[in-house]
Protein backbone atom coordinates (compact mmCIF):
# COMPACT_ATOMS: atom_id res chain seq x y z
CA UNK A 1 0.00 0.00 0.00
CA UNK A 2 1.15 3.55 -0.78
CA UNK A 3 2.02 6.12 1.22
CA UNK A 4 -0.57 8.15 -0.41
CA UNK A 5 -3.45 5.64 -0.39
CA UNK A 6 -2.82 5.21 3.75
CA UNK A 7 -3.22 8.67 4.03
CA UNK A 8 -6.57 8.76 2.01
CA UNK A 9 -7.37 5.95 3.90
CA UNK A 10 -6.66 7.77 7.13
CA UNK A 11 -8.16 10.67 6.30
CA UNK A 12 -11.20 9.15 4.98
CA UNK A 13 -11.62 7.29 8.29
CA UNK A 14 -11.02 10.98 10.58
CA UNK A 15 -14.08 12.07 8.94
CA UNK A 16 -16.26 9.46 9.45
CA UNK A 17 -15.27 9.32 12.90
CA UNK A 18 -15.54 13.32 13.44
CA UNK A 19 -19.03 12.63 11.98
CA UNK A 20 -20.49 10.60 14.75
CA UNK A 21 -21.67 12.90 17.40
CA UNK A 22 -24.30 13.10 19.99
CA UNK A 23 -27.63 14.47 19.49
CA UNK A 24 -28.03 15.05 22.87
CA UNK A 25 -29.79 18.62 23.53
CA UNK A 26 -28.58 18.54 27.31
CA UNK A 27 -25.41 19.12 29.03
CA UNK A 28 -24.34 18.98 32.80
CA UNK A 29 -25.02 22.56 32.64
CA UNK A 30 -28.32 22.27 31.78
CA UNK A 31 -30.52 19.29 31.76
CA UNK A 32 -28.71 16.33 32.27
CA UNK A 33 -29.89 13.68 34.81
CA UNK A 34 -28.63 14.00 37.75
CA UNK A 35 -29.28 12.64 41.76
CA UNK A 36 -26.67 15.09 42.98
CA UNK A 37 -24.65 18.06 41.88
CA UNK A 38 -21.59 16.20 41.33
CA UNK A 39 -22.92 15.26 37.99
CA UNK A 40 -24.11 18.66 36.71
CA UNK A 41 -21.35 22.35 36.03
CA UNK A 42 -23.94 24.11 38.39
CA UNK A 43 -26.41 22.16 40.58
CA UNK A 44 -28.85 19.49 40.61
CA UNK A 45 -32.91 19.98 41.44
CA UNK A 46 -33.69 16.15 42.54
CA UNK A 47 -36.29 13.87 41.49
CA UNK A 48 -37.63 14.47 44.72
CA UNK A 49 -38.08 18.27 44.67
CA UNK A 50 -40.09 18.09 41.84
CA UNK A 51 -37.73 17.43 38.78
CA UNK A 52 -38.74 14.11 37.34
CA UNK A 53 -35.28 12.54 36.67
CA UNK A 54 -33.34 14.97 38.27
CA UNK A 55 -32.11 18.32 36.60
CA UNK A 56 -29.13 19.69 35.65
CA UNK A 57 -28.70 23.66 36.04
CA UNK A 58 -26.89 26.92 36.77
CA UNK A 59 -27.87 29.19 40.29
CA UNK A 60 -28.81 32.63 38.58
CA UNK A 61 -30.28 36.02 38.95
CA UNK A 62 -30.95 37.22 35.53
CA UNK A 63 -32.03 35.17 32.24
CA UNK A 64 -28.52 36.35 30.76
CA UNK A 65 -26.53 34.27 33.02
CA UNK A 66 -28.04 31.13 31.90
CA UNK A 67 -27.82 29.40 28.52
CA UNK A 68 -29.45 30.66 25.04
CA UNK A 69 -32.20 28.15 25.18
CA UNK A 70 -32.80 29.32 28.86
CA UNK A 71 -34.37 31.51 31.07
CA UNK A 72 -33.65 32.54 34.80
CA UNK A 73 -36.96 32.00 36.97
CA UNK A 74 -37.71 32.46 40.41
CA UNK A 75 -37.54 28.73 42.20
CA UNK A 76 -35.13 27.28 44.36
CA UNK A 77 -33.46 30.35 44.31
CA UNK A 78 -32.80 31.46 40.90
CA UNK A 79 -32.45 28.55 38.47
CA UNK A 80 -32.02 28.85 35.04
CA UNK A 81 -34.92 26.23 33.07
CA UNK A 82 -35.65 25.46 29.87
CA UNK A 83 -37.46 27.94 27.36
CA UNK A 84 -40.86 26.61 26.04
CA UNK A 85 -43.19 27.31 23.40
CA UNK A 86 -45.99 24.26 24.07
CA UNK A 87 -45.91 20.77 25.98
CA UNK A 88 -44.47 19.70 22.99
CA UNK A 89 -41.23 21.41 23.81
CA UNK A 90 -40.78 19.72 26.77
CA UNK A 91 -40.81 16.28 25.37
CA UNK A 92 -37.46 15.88 25.06
CA UNK A 93 -37.10 16.13 28.60
CA UNK A 94 -39.26 12.65 29.05
CA UNK A 95 -42.24 11.99 31.21
CA UNK A 96 -43.32 14.49 33.97
CA UNK A 97 -42.21 17.25 32.01
CA UNK A 98 -44.59 20.22 31.17
CA UNK A 99 -44.25 24.15 29.73
CA UNK A 100 -45.83 26.07 32.17
CA UNK A 101 -45.62 29.72 33.37
CA UNK A 102 -42.95 30.49 35.51
CA UNK A 103 -42.13 34.40 37.82
CA UNK A 104 -38.92 35.15 35.50
CA UNK A 105 -36.08 35.88 38.29
CA UNK A 106 -35.29 39.18 37.77
CA UNK A 107 -38.57 40.51 37.19
CA UNK A 108 -41.25 38.42 39.30
CA UNK A 109 -43.77 40.82 37.79
CA UNK A 110 -43.01 39.16 34.05
CA UNK A 111 -44.45 35.87 33.08
CA UNK A 112 -42.08 33.48 31.07
CA UNK A 113 -42.55 29.47 29.88
CA UNK A 114 -40.56 27.79 31.04
CA UNK A 115 -40.05 22.97 30.86
CA UNK A 116 -40.75 21.98 34.88
CA UNK A 117 -41.97 19.56 36.57
CA UNK A 118 -45.14 18.65 37.30
CA UNK B 1 46.53 -34.54 9.64
CA UNK B 2 47.86 -31.21 11.66
CA UNK B 3 48.60 -29.30 8.14
CA UNK B 4 44.83 -30.43 7.42
CA UNK B 5 43.66 -29.01 10.88
CA UNK B 6 45.05 -25.57 10.36
CA UNK B 7 44.33 -25.45 7.06
CA UNK B 8 40.47 -25.69 7.70
CA UNK B 9 40.75 -23.54 11.09
CA UNK B 10 42.14 -20.79 8.72
CA UNK B 11 39.40 -21.52 5.91
CA UNK B 12 36.31 -20.96 8.84
CA UNK B 13 38.22 -18.16 10.01
CA UNK B 14 37.98 -16.44 6.51
CA UNK B 15 34.62 -17.36 5.98
CA UNK B 16 33.86 -16.00 9.81
CA UNK B 17 35.27 -12.41 8.41
CA UNK B 18 33.67 -12.71 5.22
CA UNK B 19 30.20 -13.16 6.84
CA UNK B 20 31.11 -10.24 9.16
CA UNK B 21 31.57 -7.65 7.11
CA UNK B 22 28.57 -8.40 4.50
CA UNK B 23 26.25 -8.47 7.92
CA UNK B 24 26.94 -5.13 9.60
CA UNK B 25 25.30 -5.01 13.05
CA UNK B 26 22.02 -2.96 12.45
CA UNK B 27 21.75 0.33 13.54
CA UNK B 28 20.42 1.19 16.48
CA UNK B 29 18.80 4.57 18.14
CA UNK B 30 17.14 6.16 21.06
CA UNK B 31 14.27 9.23 20.82
CA UNK B 32 12.41 11.61 23.14
CA UNK B 33 10.25 13.95 22.26
CA UNK B 34 7.29 16.52 23.56
CA UNK B 35 4.96 18.33 22.19
CA UNK B 36 1.00 18.22 22.28
CA UNK B 37 -1.96 15.97 21.56
CA UNK B 38 -5.61 17.40 20.87
CA UNK B 39 -7.97 14.43 21.73
CA UNK B 40 -11.82 15.39 22.41
CA UNK B 41 -14.78 13.20 24.03
CA UNK B 42 -13.19 10.07 24.98
CA UNK B 43 -9.93 10.59 23.45
CA UNK B 44 -7.18 12.24 25.44
CA UNK B 45 -4.80 15.06 25.40
CA UNK B 46 -3.01 17.62 26.42
CA UNK B 47 0.99 17.43 27.09
CA UNK B 48 2.48 14.79 25.05
CA UNK B 49 6.20 12.74 25.97
CA UNK B 50 6.90 10.33 23.65
CA UNK B 51 10.03 7.56 23.71
CA UNK B 52 11.07 5.75 21.06
CA UNK B 53 13.56 2.66 19.76
CA UNK B 54 14.41 2.97 16.55
CA UNK B 55 16.34 -0.47 14.82
CA UNK B 56 17.09 -0.56 11.33
CA UNK B 57 14.87 -3.18 9.11
CA UNK B 58 16.66 -2.16 5.99
CA UNK B 59 18.21 0.65 3.97
CA UNK B 60 14.76 2.54 4.25
CA UNK B 61 12.68 1.12 7.01
CA UNK B 62 12.95 1.32 11.20
CA UNK B 63 11.00 -0.18 13.49
CA UNK B 64 10.03 2.21 15.87
CA UNK B 65 8.88 1.07 19.48
CA UNK B 66 7.47 3.48 21.16
CA UNK B 67 5.97 4.95 24.63
CA UNK B 68 3.75 7.57 25.08
CA UNK B 69 2.31 9.46 27.45
CA UNK B 70 -0.33 12.25 27.67
CA UNK B 71 -1.50 14.59 30.51
CA UNK B 72 -4.10 16.62 29.95
CA UNK B 73 -6.80 18.28 32.59
CA UNK B 74 -8.97 15.60 34.64
CA UNK B 75 -11.93 18.02 34.68
CA UNK B 76 -15.33 16.60 34.42
CA UNK B 77 -17.47 16.44 30.99
CA UNK B 78 -19.78 13.37 31.28
CA UNK B 79 -22.95 13.32 32.04
CA UNK B 80 -26.59 11.07 31.78
CA UNK B 81 -28.61 12.57 29.06
CA UNK B 82 -32.48 12.44 29.54
CA UNK B 83 -32.33 8.70 28.22
CA UNK B 84 -30.32 7.87 31.24
CA UNK B 85 -27.14 6.87 28.54
CA UNK B 86 -23.87 8.17 30.05
CA UNK B 87 -22.49 11.19 27.42
CA UNK B 88 -18.88 12.31 27.35
CA UNK B 89 -17.85 15.75 25.85
CA UNK B 90 -14.82 16.18 26.91
CA UNK B 91 -12.30 19.15 25.14
CA UNK B 92 -9.11 18.70 23.63
CA UNK B 93 -6.98 18.50 26.36
CA UNK B 94 -8.74 16.36 28.44
CA UNK B 95 -7.80 12.94 30.55
CA UNK B 96 -4.41 10.71 31.11
CA UNK B 97 -3.29 8.27 28.60
CA UNK B 98 -0.23 5.82 28.67
CA UNK B 99 0.24 3.68 25.12
CA UNK B 100 2.54 1.49 23.68
CA UNK B 101 3.10 1.34 20.31
CA UNK B 102 5.28 -0.38 17.48
CA UNK B 103 5.38 0.82 13.76
CA UNK B 104 7.48 1.16 11.13
CA UNK B 105 9.24 4.74 10.28
CA UNK B 106 10.06 4.80 6.32
CA UNK B 107 12.95 7.07 5.87
CA UNK B 108 12.70 8.92 2.43
CA UNK B 109 16.05 10.41 0.47
CA UNK B 110 17.95 12.71 2.46
CA UNK B 111 17.86 16.59 1.22
CA UNK B 112 21.32 17.77 2.63
CA UNK B 113 21.15 17.47 6.85
CA UNK B 114 17.40 17.07 6.92
CA UNK B 115 15.29 13.54 6.08
CA UNK B 116 11.80 13.38 5.20
CA UNK B 117 10.40 10.26 7.03
CA UNK B 118 6.57 8.99 7.24
CA UNK B 119 5.53 6.25 9.99
CA UNK B 120 2.48 4.12 10.45
CA UNK B 121 1.97 2.13 13.95
CA UNK B 122 -0.77 0.34 16.29
CA UNK B 123 -0.52 0.62 19.75
CA UNK B 124 -2.33 -0.87 22.70
CA UNK B 125 -3.47 2.04 24.83
CA UNK B 126 -4.88 2.93 28.52
CA UNK B 127 -6.55 6.50 29.13
CA UNK B 128 -8.47 8.03 32.13
CA UNK B 129 -10.62 10.56 32.93
CA UNK B 130 -10.59 11.35 36.25
CA UNK B 131 -12.98 13.99 36.82
CA UNK B 132 -15.82 11.46 35.56
CA UNK B 133 -14.07 8.05 36.74
CA UNK B 134 -14.15 7.13 33.24
CA UNK B 135 -11.46 4.48 32.15
CA UNK B 136 -11.05 2.70 28.66
CA UNK B 137 -8.35 0.58 26.72
CA UNK B 138 -8.08 0.82 23.10
CA UNK B 139 -6.07 -0.12 20.03
CA UNK B 140 -4.91 3.46 18.21
CA UNK B 141 -3.16 3.45 14.65
CA UNK B 142 -0.81 5.88 13.90
CA UNK B 143 0.05 7.44 10.20
CA UNK B 144 1.53 10.41 10.02
CA UNK B 145 5.60 11.68 9.03
CA UNK B 146 8.19 14.40 9.85
CA UNK B 147 11.23 15.33 9.44
CA UNK B 148 14.70 14.43 10.80
CA UNK B 149 17.68 17.01 11.10
CA UNK B 150 21.12 15.32 11.52
CA UNK B 151 23.06 17.06 13.96
CA UNK B 152 26.16 14.80 14.28
CA UNK B 153 27.00 11.69 13.49
CA UNK B 154 24.98 10.26 16.33
CA UNK B 155 22.56 13.17 17.34
CA UNK B 156 19.57 14.06 15.16
CA UNK B 157 16.65 16.55 16.23
CA UNK B 158 13.15 14.98 14.84
CA UNK B 159 9.88 16.60 14.36
CA UNK B 160 6.66 14.59 14.11
CA UNK B 161 3.01 15.07 13.28
CA UNK B 162 1.06 12.28 13.26
CA UNK B 163 -3.07 11.44 13.18
CA UNK B 164 -4.82 8.86 15.39
CA UNK B 165 -7.61 6.73 15.08
CA UNK B 166 -9.10 3.50 16.30
CA UNK B 167 -11.30 2.00 19.33
CA UNK B 168 -11.27 1.65 22.49
CA UNK B 169 -13.90 0.35 25.37
CA UNK B 170 -14.46 2.27 28.40
CA UNK B 171 -16.75 1.64 32.08
CA UNK B 172 -19.86 3.20 32.82
CA UNK B 173 -21.40 1.74 30.20
CA UNK B 174 -20.07 4.12 28.02
CA UNK B 175 -19.42 0.69 25.40
CA UNK B 176 -16.75 0.65 22.89
CA UNK B 177 -15.87 4.47 21.51
CA UNK B 178 -14.19 5.80 18.56
CA UNK B 179 -10.83 7.64 18.87
CA UNK B 180 -9.76 10.25 17.11
CA UNK B 181 -6.64 12.69 17.92
CA UNK B 182 -3.77 14.40 16.26
CA UNK B 183 -0.51 15.12 17.65
CA UNK B 184 2.56 16.98 16.87
CA UNK B 185 5.78 16.82 18.85
CA UNK B 186 9.90 17.43 18.34
CA UNK B 187 12.94 16.22 20.51
CA UNK B 188 16.15 14.49 20.14
CA UNK B 189 17.39 10.96 18.49
CA UNK B 190 20.57 9.34 19.43
CA UNK B 191 21.95 6.43 17.48
CA UNK B 192 23.31 3.49 19.82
Amino acid sequence: MSIRTAATIAIAIAITLAGCTTSSDVSRTLGARCDSSGECAGRCLPDGAGYPGGFCTLVCNRSAECPATSACVDREGGACLFSCAGEDSCAFLGEGWRCAEEDLREDTSTKVMVCRGP
Amino acid sequence: MSRAVILLAAVLASAGAATARAEPLPDQGVAAAVGAATGGRLTPGGVRVTGHYLYQLSSQDWFDGTAVFTFGSAQAACFRDRADAVVCNHGLADGTGLELSAGVRRMFAPQGRYQPFARAAVGFALMRFGGDEVTGAGIPLHLGGGIRARVSKDLAVVANGELLVGFAAFNRNLGVAPQIGLAITAGAEFRL
